[in-house]
């Protein structure tokens, strides 16, 4: 097992260099200048010359890679163009916002999954499973925008009783900690929601088939044979077997929980990545958007690796296989 | 015609026109004074306002020079004199700030300014000439960068006479020497002269750890990408400013959303609000539109060196075939003109002598053929020497208004055989391409101060450093610019500044499309709310609320 993660790390990380590299030279391809873009058209040419000296992008595109490529190893992720902060800790403001987001729709998917899931397969062909497949599809289809927008409208206008946006309220430094943290959770539950129910169809569908099959498998009948009674049969026997791909799924998942933020928390002005990322392309602020895509990257390779351990834990066969 | 609209926009559209049926539409008022503010200020409140960006720090020397940069730290850092916006008749006049007057001398190179004795930084330093002369220092510095440093080209020095008295000395004598004097806030050397100017641009955090102020408003928080909150300073020179207590600046990215937080009472303030909304906010009962005219133009800027736009007649003709007051009365309604100079009609400056070109596709047709252009394959589109009249029409993403006219644009100009393919791109990316001029037109907006600077978009020395993007080039405009830049004053430049209008309306670089109003919603119980078209934020020091109850 240790000899399978150390493999799998080592790879992540050259994927993880690739990524970066990748990201750092193409980003140098999309048009606009950020010594113009920061400080409008005013900027004499010398003034140009001079913050793209500052700013180290002066240099030959080969000798930029190199010299941040040496400070990101120092641990030195360099200086937001367009904030005049270094990077990390930027960065650090972001992340504890848009993890409390990815966790609140995370647990609403995998919640809404698994209910309807079971109830799609158990009641397979059915008016429920039609109506379920239906409702789950519409939601997965709909852009999140606009979702997140109808919320807002419906939940914080016509029937107020919804914060429309931000994680906090106005005078929320005014309060008690336990009312801090019922006015998270008062602002968290729209955003979560709108990801969430948005992914949950597509987890559902899988969850679906998945248990259909395993349900189908002879240890399911053995079981049913036993005298174990339906509820023990499906959520013992069946789920925990249907549940292995489902963890697959996760990891997956997490480049499109990612990318769901970057929209979701721009509609519900979230302070999180995905609202920064948005700042940092329009900005054309390189040490950023490189910064956050290699958090980004590294989530999603960590995300990876977890459901690879995780489905080596729940699968014996995966575990003996890589031992 | 064909209209095309976004799906977000039509549902919203379609939203508010349900939401806002049966209820009776408030008149809106312009920006003049709160007639109902008679009943006399109150003190204390918090006012709650939405903002699609937010500041990037606290020292704009290091920052570009946008609006809501510019909002927050005009409010917090003093000028020397405050420019108001009665430019209508005459150039802007100024009132006391930071100096309580100014005097020139007889050869108008030395400007003296004579500082108020009673302000102070909010931790108790007075603010002397030494700020003043720093801050000139910091300004000009090749390290600091700073996006304004040219309005300094001319001030050779500023002179410490004594602690409340300083003296600008300029190289030459010019129009616009008292607002380059005062161009930019004063900063505290005390607080901020400890770190070396080389090191500004990787510390922006740095001042805010060092914050002192002379404005009426200081930072009490900063939440990044949620919210500013601003408070009241104590210490601020006139007594019984600001009525607020706090004026809390919320970070609403997407405009649809701030719109609905203003009508559900979430927001008191938006600095603006979209053409097609305005119906929904005035049917709000408990809200207050205010539509007063903005310092911007759009226009097609038409890429001068392009062979298809080289002829100032062939120009002229574009501008006969575009039907502008269509365009305008269909996208903008009540709130926007047809432009036709680079200088706004509400602007003292404006030639009253230039009308708009006609909508005239006769005229524009005939022109065209006389200088060869003729339909010869019969496929609707004119050509010469084999090639078709057909461009590619640019604008940016996320401006409706723009997008819808690029479409009715098209329409039109086929009606004269031109064929236009409209493009959306990213605003950066417009901004690249048109700089670089790699582009046939271009759809963009033009903001223009009270500086008049024609310079910069017109000049054939700003197509390589300036915002020339048509790239027009021609030499009698250039003299005419360099000839009122000698002059001593605004008003002494005007017959230059009415015969480059005449030269710019004849040559049509530019297709000037409209002039808009801007649109800003305030809840009734914010009152004395002054907007102005560079500030939203212009009289914040005296807004006050209504007591709730």
């Amino acid at each position: 097992m240790l000899g399978f993660l150390l493999r799998r790390l080592a790879a992540s990380l050259l994927l993880l260099l690739l990524v970066l590299t990748f990201t750092f030279f193409f980003l140098r391809l999309i048009p606009g200048d950020p010594a113009r873009i920061f400080e409008g058209q005013r900027l004499t040419l010398e003034q140009q010359q001079r913050l793209r000296q500052i700013y180290g992008l002066d240099r030959p595109l080969p000798l930029q890679y190199l010299a941040w490529v040496s400070s990101v190893a120092k641990g030195d992720w360099g200086t937001s163009l367009s904030q005049q902060r270094p990077v990390s800790t930027v960065l650090g403001e972001a992340v504890p916002a848009t993890a409390i987001l990815g966790m609140a729709a995370l647990a609403v998917e995998y919640f809404l999954a698994l209910l309807l899931g079971i109830a799609s397969a158990l009641r397979r062909g059915s008016a429920l499973d039609h109506g379920i497949r239906i409702v789950t599809l519409l939601f997965f289809s709909l852009p999140l925008f606009w979702v997140g927008l109808m919320a807002i409208l419906l939940f914080s206008y016509v029937w107020p009783v919804l914060p429309a946006s931000h994680m906090h309220s106005v005078d929320a430094d005014l309060m008690s900690p336990a009312e801090r943290w019922l006015d998270l959770a008062r602002h968290l539950l729209l955003p979560a929601l709108v990801m969430g129910v948005g992914t949950a169809g597509g987890t559902a569908r899988f969850l679906r088939a998945s248990l259909i099959e395993v349900m189908s498998q002879d240890y399911i009948r053995a079981a049913r044979a036993k005298g174990l009674s339906e509820r023990r049969v499906v959520w013992v026997h069946g789920l925990r077997n249907a549940i292995v791909p489902v963890i697959q799924v996760f990891a997956i998942q997490l480049p499109l929980l990612l990318s769901g933020a970057l929209i979701v928390e721009v509609v519900f002005s979230w302070p999180g990545l995905g609202q920064l990322t948005f700042l940092a392309i329009s900005t054309r602020d390189y040490p950023l958007i490189l910064g956050a895509v290699a958090l980004s990257a590294t989530l999603v390779i960590l995300g990876n690796l977890l459901a690879d351990v995780l489905h080596a834990l729940a699968d014996p066969r995966v575990r003996d296989a890589q031992e | 015609m064909r209209k095309k609209f976004s799906f977000r926009a039509s549902i919203l559209v379609a939203a508010g026109v349900l939401l806002a049926a049966g209820c009776r539409q408030a008149p809106e008022r312009t920006a003049g004074p709160d007639p109902a503010s008679a009943s006399g200020p109150r003190r204390g409140g918090t006012v709650v306002t939405g903002w699609t960006a937010e500041p990037g720090g606290v020292n704009s020397l290091i920052l570009p020079s946008t609006q809501i940069n510019n909002e927050m730290l005009f409010r917090m850092f003093l000028h020397l004199i405050e420019e108001q916006p009665d430019f209508q008749q005459h150039p802007a006049t100024f009132k006391p700030q930071l100096a309580e007057s100014y005097d020139w001398s007889p050869d108008h190179k030395t400007l003296t300014f004579h500082l108020r004795g009673d302000v102070v930084w909010t931790d108790g330093v007075p603010v002397t000439a030494e700020d003043v002369r720093w801050t000139w220092q910091a300004q000009r510095h090749p390290d600091v960068a700073w996006e304004l440093a040219d309005s300094k080209r001319w001030i050779d020095d500023v002179e410490v006479v004594d602690p409340r008295t300083v003296r600008f000395h300029f190289s030459r004598v010019y129009p616009k020497q008292l607002l380059d004097a005062n161009e930019g806030p004063v900063f505290p050397k005390h607080a901020w002269e400890t770190l070396p100017f080389a090191q500004w641009r990787q510390n922006g955090d740095w001042f805010r750890q060092h914050l002192v102020v002379d404005g009426p408003f200081t930072v009490a928080s900063w939440q990044p990408q949620q919210q500013i909150v601003l408070q009241r300073n104590e210490r601020y020179y006139e007594k019984g400013l600001p009525y607020l207590d706090r004026v809390v600046m919320r970070q609403i990215p997407d405009q649809s959303n701030g719109l609905t937080q203003l009508l559900s009472g979430e927001l008191d303030f938006l600095p603006q609000i979209g053409f097609g909304d305005a119906p929904r906010v005035k049917a709000s009962p408990r809200l207050e539109l205010i539509a007063y005219w903005f310092n911007l133009y759009v226009a097609v800027t038409w890429n001068n060196e392009r062979p298809l736009f080289k002829d100032p007649e062939v120009r002229r003709a574009l501008t006969l075939a575009i039907d502008r007051k269509t365009i305008v009365e269909t996208l903008l309604g009540t709130y926007g003109k047809v432009a036709d100079s680079p200088i706004l009609t509400s602007v003292w400056a404006h030639d009253p002598a230039l009308h708009p070109l006609p909508y005239d596709p006769a005229e524009a047709r005939r022109i065209l053929a006389a200088k060869g252009w003729k339909d010869t394959d019969g496929d609707g589109v004119l050509d010469k020497n084999g090639k078709p009249f057909a461009f590619e029409l640019l604008t940016n993403t996320g401006n409706q208004a723009r997008t819808d006219a690029t479409v009715m644009i098209q329409d039109q100009l086929k009606k004269v055989g031109i064929r236009v393919t409209p493009r959306q791109v990213e605003f950066n990316t417009l901004a690249a391409q048109t700089i670089a001029g790699k582009y046939d037109a271009a759809m963009m907006g033009y903001t223009i101060d009270t500086s008049l600077d024609l310079r910069s978009n017109f000049h054939s020395e700003s197509i390589a450093e300036g915002s020339n993007y048509s790239r027009y080039r021609n030499p009698e405009v250039d003299r005419l610019i360099d000839l009122g830049a000698a002059q001593p004053d605004l008003l002494a430049e005007r017959p230059f500044l009415n015969q480059i209008q005449q030269i710019a309306h004849r040559d049509q670089p530019l297709t000037f499309l409209w002039e808009s109003q801007r649109l800003t919603g305030v809840n009734k119980r914010v009152r004395n709310v002054r907007p102005t078209p560079t500030f939203a934020f212009f009289n914040l020091k005296e807004w006050w609320v209504e007591p709730k109850g």
